[in-house]
């Protein structure tokens, strides 16, 4: 079976991950008389996997660089409160483009939270747990000191929308054009990829098990799409009204789009290749010329700027900056990454993987809470989860080897 | 040598956070452990102890045990051996406490539970009365609400305080649940009292019940913003909501009719008090001795302790004006942005 | 005619070792140069100054005439050195094309990696050293120790190295992939690549070298020819230290 998925072209492990999320689903759909799987609640998960899943997706790159950032919870909290102080106390909410500026130095703060980590790391030698773990006191108490504890609050209401609540979706029109673009992108890969390999006579897969491919990838894309604008939107003025559907929320567009550029850069870009090798064997990495210590010092940087995105999500949710946020994020980010198929030992790892990963978690804390568990219960089954992943990874890894 | 001099600068950091903040003036020396000092409030307690103690004629040093039990005991190891002659305890965790407050009692040194309580029948158990805020904030929503369907968002399931909060809340409710007028369709703690976990739950317990919920009993400021948020989410901004703590926060919410209730709990009245009678014991004086003491058994031990409770104040949209008297807060922070038409008289 | 590398006292020290210390050794067109010596004769640390992965603390490094101070691998490469470490320095988890073209790999237009050009590139190279070695997208992690070896190589070859250094190339091969390995260098050598080979193997060494200099404790015992002398004459310089007591020498060439 799984040779003939691999002849086929489908990545074995990410089809297994996908198998088990879908039996999760089911699972949770019976325990919870279907509301699990309701238009509503999907939409609302979808968000809710939005932050774990973009630092999820920076986390790949740094655990298959044998690195690690432990600090990351603390850095949402941090950039969080950078973002709101512009806000509230610097520009004033509403502010024409306030918000605007206010994610820019909220990523700024990101990046140099970053290249404060990775300079010690990369130039300095220093392991990258220990460093990020001073990071998370560090950051931590940062995050307390830029409004002095207090919460910071109204926040833009252009702004707000960034949360995906009121107003925080694209509507259905909007909605079925990206995902008619997005299918025609992935037909218009495929055929690409077929072409160049037809150039130089290489091995491909048959013509079916492509159109296979694209075949599932678009019925999921339209699925999700149908999914989400299926929700009429509480908040929605509309003349007749009638609400109309949600359609896809803005943080799932962001992670849409930070998935995206991180995949394209993890396959098929020099960067990516060299993130890759120095992951499967440093001294080779070094050996033929690569600047390693250029690109570690990168890994920190992305995961500074990302968690200054997920920091933007999370404060619009709330409309307020608490330096609360983010409390155990880095082990859900971590988490999410492994179910996902990336190995501590280096040099593999998957940005999609990562985010079933993170929405397998997410799924779980989801449809617990729609059955009432209570959270002490459900941070043991979510902990079990986690066990049962590694173990699953630990024997396929061991059977490849063989 | 990379290494040695991380390593020197990393400890040399640490001494410096650690230090304490005015270790200057004469006077006896109190010491006080603060569970995490990162929650909001505390910063006002802090100015209240401090202002206190320095009219008493005593000198401040604190240190922060940032959530660890752990640390909390090595603090309090460290402020005796700094030589404090009283405590004041914010315990991190009630039970895990009891070593530290052993160590100060062999040491012969008064302890003031601060906020939280401390089981052990030698300390001053200083609170607002926790139970009572959980009756005030039940009572509030009840006024508004007598029928329905209710959500408890509760606090830290690790803070004994969640559990007063819900006992009093419950008492107040209890007969109209069993009379069948309210119906609890939902019921979570929040961890470490995070709004985005607040926020969360509420999306869900929104969902499970088709939005068909009726008023909520949040536990404290924070988690009510979640709470909020998640209404908004829905278009249901409005429902009769509780909190605690009085922040600026929500007190804006009260004034604009998103919040019913904020049971302020003047942390500059706490603080004061603990100051003044941290002076006091250290400089002899019995936990009995203090005015207004009684004996209070009420912990989940059931041992009686010395105690003393301040009374805690339900601000409302109508009485606003108590808490921008007292100079708590703003005028302009409280009415930022309320609407002219449907202004509570503080802001008109 | 100049030496394609010459190297002129050269020196290597870290901390207190003299790992490598004043050594001199030539290596010209079409020619095989063994270095032996024990472990720790400096034989390793001498190869990493050429392949540019140290700096020289003394001594001159002399390429096709020109003086060179080489601060990275990639200015070695770029000198037309290409080093065949012991261990490979190949990524397990990435396959071939990859390996071979780590650090240089070919771009499309839009500056995204060229996968299939990279692979059909590597496809020519690595199937001439080994017609069976044809499955492009195996992970290095899942090939023996022989087809490894096919990459390093094939990544020294594609790169049309005029230079090659090989450190211990047959240690983990069985005979039959040791003898494709000589027979390599014997074809390396005939198209006029100069070759340093590091090899424990007296056969070997005696098989493909014309020259060999010996190490002990970072310092040239000698260097003789091939031809002038006999295996236990080299063992004894490895061993003892000691230069051959015979008349005097031919020059080389």
């Amino acid at each position: 079976m799984r040779s003939w998925l691999e002849r086929a072209g489908f990545d074995p492990r990410f089809t297994s991950l996908v198998l088990a999320l879908a039996a999760i689903w089911i699972a949770l759909a019976i325990a919870t008389d279907g509301i699990f799987l309701t238009p509503r609640n999907l939409y609302n998960l979808s968000i809710q996997t939005c932050v774990t899943a973009i630092m999820a997706c920076g986390m790949v790159y740094l655990i298959v660089a044998r690195q690690i950032d432990l600090s990351v919870g603390s850095q949402i909290a941090f950039t969080g409160m950078i973002i709101a102080y512009v806000q509230v106390r610097w520009l004033g909410p509403e502010t024409p483009d306030a918000w605007l500026v206010s994610i820019v130095a909220g990523v700024a703060a990101g990046a140099i939270l970053g290249v404060f980590q990775g300079w010690w790391v990369a130039y300095r030698g220093l392991p990258a747990f220990l460093v990020t773990l001073a990071g998370y006191l560090m950051f931590r108490g940062a995050a307390f000191l830029v409004a002095d504890g207090q919460t910071l609050a109204p926040l833009s209401s252009t702004f707000q929308r960034i949360g995906g609540g009121v107003s925080g979706s694209i509507g259905p029109a909007w909605s079925w054009i990206l995902c008619a673009i997005a299918c025609a992108w992935v037909i218009g890969q495929a055929v690409q990829a077929r072409r160049s390999r037809a150039r130089y006579n290489a091995a491909m897969a048959t013509v079916g098990a492509d159109a296979a491919k694209v075949l599932i990838t678009c019925a999921a894309l339209v699925a999700f799409v149908a999914v989400v604008c299926a929700y009429p939107d509480p908040t929605s003025t509309a003349a007749n009204g009638v609400p109309e559907g949600k359609g896809i929320g803005i943080p799932v567009l962001i992670l849409i789009v930070v998935a995206a550029a991180l995949s394209i850069i993890a396959r098929r870009t020099r960067f990516g290749r060299h993130v890759f090798a120095y992951g499967g064997n440093p001294e080779a990495a070094f050996l033929s010329g690569l600047h390693v210590k250029r690109v570690v010092l990168a890994l920190f940087v992305m995961m500074g700027a990302l968690s200054a995105i997920a920091a933007t999500i999370t404060t619009s949710r709330l409309n307020s900056g608490t330096h609360s946020i983010g409390q155990m994020a880095e082990l859900y980010v971590i988490a999410a990454t492994v179910i996902g198929g990336t190995s501590f030992a280096g040099g593999i790892g998957t940005i999609p993987g990562a985010i079933v990963g993170a929405l397998m978690i997410q799924s779980l804390d989801n449809g617990m809470v729609l059955m009432d568990v209570s959270s002490a219960n459900r941070q043991i089954f979510i902990g079990l989860i986690l066990i049962a992943a590694v173990w699953a990874d630990a024997l396929y890894t061991r059977k490849i080897a063989r | 040598m990379k290494t040695i001099s991380m390593i020197l600068a990393l400890a040399i950091t640490a001494i410096a956070a650690a230090m304490p903040f005015d270790a200057f003036a004469s006077g006896a020396l109190v010491g006080v452990s603060w569970s995490n000092f990162q929650e909001e409030r505390w910063k006002k307690d802090e100015g209240a102890i401090k202002e206190a103690l320095r009219k008493a004629g005593a000198r401040y040093i604190s240190a922060d045990a940032q959530g660890s039990n752990e640390k909390q005991l090595a603090d309090v190891e460290a402020l005796i051996t700094k030589g404090a002659k009283a405590l004041i305890i914010l315990a991190q965790d009630a039970n895990a406490v009891l070593p530290a407050v052993n160590r100060a009692k062999e040491a012969g040194i008064p302890v003031i539970a601060y906020d939280r309580l401390i089981e052990d029948p030698g300390v001053l158990y200083l609170t607002f009365d926790n139970v009572e805020v959980g009756r005030m904030q039940a009572r509030a929503v009840f006024a508004v609400q007598p029928k329905g369907n209710y959500v408890l968002i509760k606090g830290s399931s690790t803070d004994p305080n969640a559990d007063f909060l819900n006992g009093g809340q419950r008492e107040v409710l209890k007969p109209a649940i069993d009379k069948g007028d309210i119906k609890i369709v939902g019921e979570q703690y929040t961890d470490g009292w995070a709004p985005e976990i607040a926020q969360k739950n509420m999306e869900q317990i929104l969902t499970k019940n088709n939005n068909k919920v009726d008023a909520v009993v949040a536990s404290n400021d924070g988690t009510a913003g979640g709470v909020v948020a998640a209404l908004r989410a829905q278009n249901m901004v409005g429902i009769p909501l509780s909190g605690q703590d009085g922040d600026v926060a929500a007190l804006n919410r009260i004034a604009k009719g998103e919040q019913t209730v904020s049971v302020w709990k003047d942390a500059r009245e706490l603080g004061g008090a603990a100051g003044t009678y941290a002076a006091k014991l250290a400089d002899g004086a019995k936990p009995t001795d203090i005015a207004g003491v009684h004996p209070w058994s009420g912990g989940p031990k059931k041992i009686a302790i010395p105690s003393v409770f301040l009374k805690p104040v339900a601000v409302t949209k109508a009485n606003l004006n108590i808490v921008i008297g007292a100079g708590w807060a703003t005028k302009e922070q409280v009415c930022l942005g309320v609407a002219a038409a449907k202004a509570p008289p503080v802001c008109k | 005619m100049t030496a394609l590398v010459e190297i002129r006292d050269l020196s290597k020290h870290f901390g207190g070792i003299h790992a490598v210390e004043r050594v001199s050794c030539t290596l010209h067109e079409g020619e095989v140069v063994g270095l032996l010596g024990h472990n720790g004769a400096g034989k390793s640390t001498l190869i990493k100054v050429i392949a540019g992965v140290y700096p020289a603390d003394e001594g001159e490094l002399v390429v096709r005439g020109e003086k060179r101070e080489f601060e990275s691998p990639a200015d070695a490469r770029e000198a037309g050195i290409e080093t065949i470490f012991q261990t490979l320095a190949l990524a397990e988890n990435l396959d071939a094309p990859s390996n071979l073209f780590l650090g240089r790999e070919l771009l499309t237009p839009w500056r995204t990696l060229d996968t299939d050009r990279m692979e059909h590139e590597a496809l020519q190279v690595i199937s001439r050293l080994n017609p069976n070695f044809r499955d492009m997208k195996k992970p290095v992690r899942a090939m023996s120790g022989g087809q490894r070896q096919t990459v390093a190589i094939a990544r020294a070859l594609y790169f049309n190295a005029k230079i090659l250094i090989m450190d211990e190339p047959c240690a983990a091969l069985g005979p039959a992939e040791s003898r494709m390995v000589l027979d390599t260098i014997r074809r390396l050598k005939d198209e006029g690549i100069g070759i340093f080979l590091i090899s424990h193997d007296m056969q070997d060494v005696f098989a493909v070298c014309d020259r060999v200099t010996v190490m002990k404790n970072g310092a040239v015992v000698d260097t003789v020819r091939v031809a002038d002398v006999t295996e236990e004459d080299v063992l004894g310089m490895i061993i003892l230290g000691e230069r051959k007591k015979t008349g005097p020498r031919p020059a080389p060439g």
